[in-house]
C-alpha cells in the first residue's frame, strides 16, 4: 500500500526530475540525496566494497546528461537503478581487460565481488552470502539489512511492485538464515576436526 | 551459457523459519516484534552502509536547442533583423510545403551509429592484427561483419551492440526514444541501459523488446535462433505468441511459429530437451504431448516459468494438468480462478506471472502496445 507520505515523496520526485531536465543542477542534486543510498545498494551486492561510492557519483554522472530523454519522470528510480547495474557490468568487463589481479571475481553475477576491506569478518562472511543470493533477492536484502530502507521505501526508488519486494525479502531471508546456517554448522564442523579456515 | 539465479527453497529448511520470514512485519519495514537476528545482521552490515551521500559539483547541460546568432538577430529591436526574420520564415515555411509534398525519408534516416571494427587475422599463429577500423551505419544500411571480423556498435547513446563474426544486421530507426535494428543472422550481445523499451531486435521469428538488460540473440541462416538474457529481462514476440524470459533463461525462437517456451538455463537436461522437442513438433502429435509430460514432471518451482507459457500453448484439455502441476509449484494468486485461467484471462495470467517474482508484466504489456511486430520483410 501507497501511503500519502510516499505518494507525496514520489509527486516530488518528478518535480526533481522535471527541474533537472531543465539544467537544474540543485534539482539534480536532490535527486542524489533521495537515491544515492538505493543506488550504493546496488552495486554493493556487485562491485567491491572499496570501489562503491566512486561508482555512486559515476553513475550519476551517466545519468545527467540524459536525464532530460526520460520521458515518464515517475520512473526516474528505475531508470536510475538500470544504468548502476549496467555500470556495474560495464566495471566488471573492464576489469576483465585490466591484468588479473586475485581480487578480482570471475562473473559480477555468478562471483560476486569479494569483501577486501573490513574490520569485522563476520560482517564481511555475512555480506559474502547475501551476494551468493539470487540477484533479486541480493539486491533487496542490501537495500533492507545495510541500507536500512523499509520494504515500501524499496519499492517506492526502485519501481518494484510492492509484493514483488515483500516476496523479494521473504524468500531471500529465507535463504540467507539457510546459507548462515549451513555456515555455522561447517566451521562448527571445522573446528572439530582442527581444521584452520 | 551462464544461468545467474539459482533459487528454490531447501528442504531442510525449518518450518519454523518460513513461517518466521513470511510473517515478518520487522523484515517488511522495521515494526513490529523486532526479529533479533535480523537486528543482527543489520547491526553487523551497518559498516557496509553508504557513508557520503553528499552530492558532488554536477556540470551544468544545457538541454535546450542552441540559439544560433541568426535567432538572437530576428528578435533584437531593429528593422533589418526584423524584415530578415520575416524573409527566412517565409524561406522556411517553403521549404517545408516542399518537403512534405514529396516522398519523405524518415527524419531519422540521417542518424548514425558509430561501429569500431575489428578484423583478427585468419592465421591465428600471428601475433599482429589489423587496427581496429571506426566507421558509421545510418539507418536503412545493412552491416556485417565476415569470417575474421567482430564489431562494436554504439547504440546510439542508449547502448552498445557486440557482433560476432558472420552477423549481418540492418539499421531501421534511431529517433529518440526509439531504436530498432533487424538481426538477418549471426550473434549479438546487447548491452542497453536505456529505460525499458526503447531498444528493439527484429528477427525473422519475432521481436525482442528490451526491457533493461542485457542479452545474447543468435539468429542462424534459416531463421531460426535463440535468445538469452543476461540481466534484466527481454520480451520476446511474435504473432499470437509471447515470451518473456529474465536473467538466467532463455528461449529459442523458430521462423514458422516464433518464440518457444522460454526456460532457465539451470533447469535438468531432461527438462531442456523436452523444452526442444515440445517446441519443434507438430501441435496435437505424439511427441509434443510426450514432451509436455516430461516438462510438468521434471519442473521445479522455478520452472514456473516454463510452465506459465505452458498455460497458453496448449489444448484447453491439456491446460488442465498444466493448470494443476503450477498451482502445486508457484499457488495461484487470490485474484485468480481455475476457469479464470484455464480461459486464458489475460488479467488473471497476468497476476499469476506476477506471482512468479520474475518482473512486474505490467511493464511489458507497456511497451508491447507500443512496438508492434517487425517493420520489414526480411530478405
Amino acid at each position: 500500500m501507497v501511503t500519502e507520505a510516499q505518494a507525496c515523496l514520489h509527486d516530488s520526485d518528478a518535480t526533481f526530475v522535471r527541474a533537472a531536465q531543465q539544467g537544474d543542477t540543485e534539482a539534480f542534486g536532490q535527486l542524489y540525496k533521495r537515491y544515492a543510498r538505493m543506488v550504493h545498494g546496488i552495486l554493493l551486492g556487485r562491485v567491491r566494497h572499496v570501489e562503491v561510492e566512486d561508482l555512486v557519483q559515476e553513475v550519476f554522472l551517466r545519468a545527467l546528461p540524459r536525464v532530460c530523454e526520460l520521458r515518464d519522470t515517475s520512473r526516474f528510480g528505475s531508470w536510475l537503478a538500470t544504468i548502476a547495474r549496467n555500470l556495474a557490468v560495464d566495471h566488471y568487463r573492464q576489469s576483465q581487460t585490466r591484468p588479473e589481479s586475485p581480487d578480482d571475481a570471475s562473473d559480477p553475477d555468478e562471483q560476486p565481488a569479494k569483501v577486501n576491506v573490513s574490520s569485522n569478518r563476520e560482517a564481511a562472511e555475512i555480506l559474502e552470502c547475501v551476494r551468493s543470493l539470487p540477484e533479486a533477492y541480493r539486491e533487496t536484502l542490501i537495500l533492507r539489512l545495510v541500507e536500512g530502507m523499509t520494504g515500501p521505501e524499496i519499492a517506492m526508488k526502485t519501481g518494484l511492485s510492492p509484493g514483488s519486494v515483500r516476496v523479494n525479502l521473504h524468500r531471500g531471508m529465507n535463504q540467507l538464515r539457510q546459507k548462515l546456517a549451513i555456515g555455522k554448522s561447517r566451521n562448527a564442523s571445522d573446528s572439530k576436526n582442527g581444521t584452520t579456515v | 551459457m551462464r544461468a545467474i539465479a539459482k533459487t528454490g527453497l531447501r528442504s531442510d529448511m525449518s518450518e519454523r523459519d518460513k513461517r518466521q520470514t513470511e510473517h515478518n512485519e520487522y523484515l517488511w519495514e522495521g515494526t513490529g516484534e523486532p526479529d533479533t537476528e535480523i537486528q543482527r545482521l543489520e547491526q553487523a552490515l551497518k559498516e557496509f552502509r553508504a557513508t557520503s551521500l553528499v552530492p558532488p559539483a554536477f556540470p551544468v547541460i544545457d538541454y535546450a536547442p542552441r540559439r544560433s546568432s541568426w535567432w538572437l538577430a530576428t528578435t533584437s529591436k531593429t528593422w533589418a533583423p526584423r524584415l530578415a526574420a520575416a524573409t527566412l520564415t517565409l524561406a522556411a515555411f517553403t521549404i517545408a510545403l516542399v518537403l512534405s509534398l514529396r516522398e519523405s525519408t524518415p527524419p531519422d534516416s540521417h542518424t548514425g551509429w558509430s561501429v569500431e571494427l575489428s578484423e583478427a587475422p585468419a592465421d591465428t599463429s600471428l601475433t599482429t592484427s589489423k587496427p581496429n577500423r571506426k566507421l558509421q551505419i545510418q539507418v536503412g544500411e545493412t552491416f556485417e561483419t565476415n569470417r575474421v571480423s567482430t564489431a562494436n556498435i554504439a547504440v546510439a547513446d542508449i547502448g552498445r551492440l557486440e557482433l560476432e563474426p558472420m552477423t549481418r544486421l540492418r539499421l531501421l530507426q534511431s529517433a529518440a526514444g526509439r531504436k530498432r535494428i533487424a538481426l538477418d543472422r549471426g550473434t549479438i550481445h546487447a548491452t542497453i541501459w536505456a529505460p525499458p523499451g526503447e531498444f528493439v531486435v527484429d528477427t525473422a521469428s519475432a521481436v525482442a523488446v528490451d526491457l533493461g538488460c542485457m542479452y545474447t540473440l543468435s539468429i542462424e541462416e534459416n531463421g531460426n535462433g535463440l535468445l538469452s538474457t543476461t540481466l534484466g529481462w527481454v520480451g520476446f514476440h511474435s504473432s499470437g505468441y509471447e515470451s518473456l524470459i529474465p536473467a538466467g533463461a532463455a528461449v529459442a525462437t523458430y521462423k514458422d511459429s516464433g518464440p518457444g517456451l522460454p526456460f532457465f538455463e539451470d533447469a535438468s537436461e531432461m527438462f531442456r530437451s523436452a523444452v526442444s522437442q515440445f517446441d519443434s513438433a507438430k501441435e496435437g502429435s505424439a511427441q509434443r504431448l510426450a514432451a509436455q509430460q516430461v516438462i510438468l514432471r521434471q519442473a521445479r518451482p522455478r520452472d514456473g516459468l516454463t510452465l506459465w507459457h505452458l498455460l497458453s500453448r496448449v489444448s484447453e484439455v491439456d491446460r488442465q494438468a498444466v493448470y494443476a502441476r503450477l498451482s502445486a509449484l508457484i499457488p495461484p494468486p487470490a485474484d485468480t480462478t481455475r476457469e479464470g485461467i484455464l480461459r486464458l484471462d489475460r488479467a488473471m495470467l497476468d497476476s499469476w506471472w506476477n506471482a512468479l517474482d520474475l518482473g512486474d508484466i505490467g511493464l511489458w504489456r507497456h511497451w508491447e502496445r507500443s512496438w508492434p511486430g517487425p517493420e520489414t520483410q526480411h530478405k
